[in-house]
């Protein structure tokens, strides 16, 4: 048998908390929360995105412009043996940016502003983006 | 997308010149502009690019020559003109290369691009 100051002060300080109780005779039978729409499918995961997604990612071209101007950039992509372009699976770009490098590169030779069958010794130093191994 | 658009386009010139000294590099480049201006187009931009080493030895007018001097000129014209006018380009001794590119339309991008997707693995690698 609970005294009567007893439940009194369990039933304030539950009542702080809201908390639903039920205290009978015997003691505090029950407690829960005080939101009366408590469904069983309340727990199940919450829908969202997966938050450890990665951002999408892109071509090391994706967005920087090709000028046929720029002879630095578009010499990255051009062997310093032959002056040959390289092919996609070595520059690794996507589909669009290989073709605009391409036709860059072809328009500037054209123009006199990069070699044909040389890369410029100024940009041999450049660090490497194509995925070539190079004979030492 | 006026019709002006249409009726003047814009167009670059890049022009190599031959390596001369200022005044007389100075006096192609006003010949050149004063034809552009005869035949009506509007010159926008005159830029230089520098007196550089040419990529590979170019012959012209009976010279072979390895520096010129690099310019780039912005005008809008109509396109009637332009086959006369590259015509007196190559005629002119001092022009080693015209070029005459279109400037107006730019090509759509997309924020970025998507990678293709891996390969399927199980293929044989290619036999060269």
């Amino acid at each position: 048998m609970l005294g009567i100051r007893s439940v009194k002060f369990i039933q304030s300080v539950l009542s702080q908390h809201r908390l639903k109780y039920s205290v009978t005779e015997h003691g505090l039978r029950s407690l829960s929360s005080a939101s009366p729409e408590m469904k069983s499918s309340d727990d199940l995961p919450i829908k969202m995105d997966n938050p450890y997604k990665e951002p999408p990612k892109g071509c090391i071209l994706c967005n920087i412009t090709v000028d046929h101007k720029n002879v630095q950039l578009l010499s990255q992509f051009v062997s310093p043996h032959t002056g040959r372009i390289y092919g996609r699976h070595i520059t690794g770009l996507c589909g669009r940016k290989q073709r605009e490098v391409s036709k860059a590169i072809k328009k500037a030779i054209h123009m006199g502003f990069m070699s044909v069958t040389l890369k410029d010794p100024s940009f041999m130093k450049d660090p490497n983006i194509c995925t070539v191994k190079h004979l030492e | 997308m006026d019709a002006a658009q249409f009726v003047m386009p814009r167009y670059e010139l890049t022009l190599i010149l031959k390596a001369m000294q200022r005044p007389e590099t100075v006096a192609t480049l006003k010949r050149t502009v004063e034809t552009l201006m005869e035949r009506g187009a509007v010159v926008r931009a005159l830029e230089s690019l520098g007196e550089r080493a040419l990529p590979y030895k170019i012959s012209k007018h009976n010279v072979r020559h390895t520096r010129g001097g690099y310019f780039l000129i912005d005008f809008y014209s109509s396109a009637k003109i332009l086959p006369t006018l590259l015509d007196h380009l190559k005629r002119d001794v001092d022009v080693v290369r015209p070029t005459l590119l279109r400037t107006d339309k730019e090509m759509g991008s997309a924020p970025y691009c998507f990678p293709e997707p891996p390969k399927n693995k199980d293929t044989l690698p290619r036999r060269r």
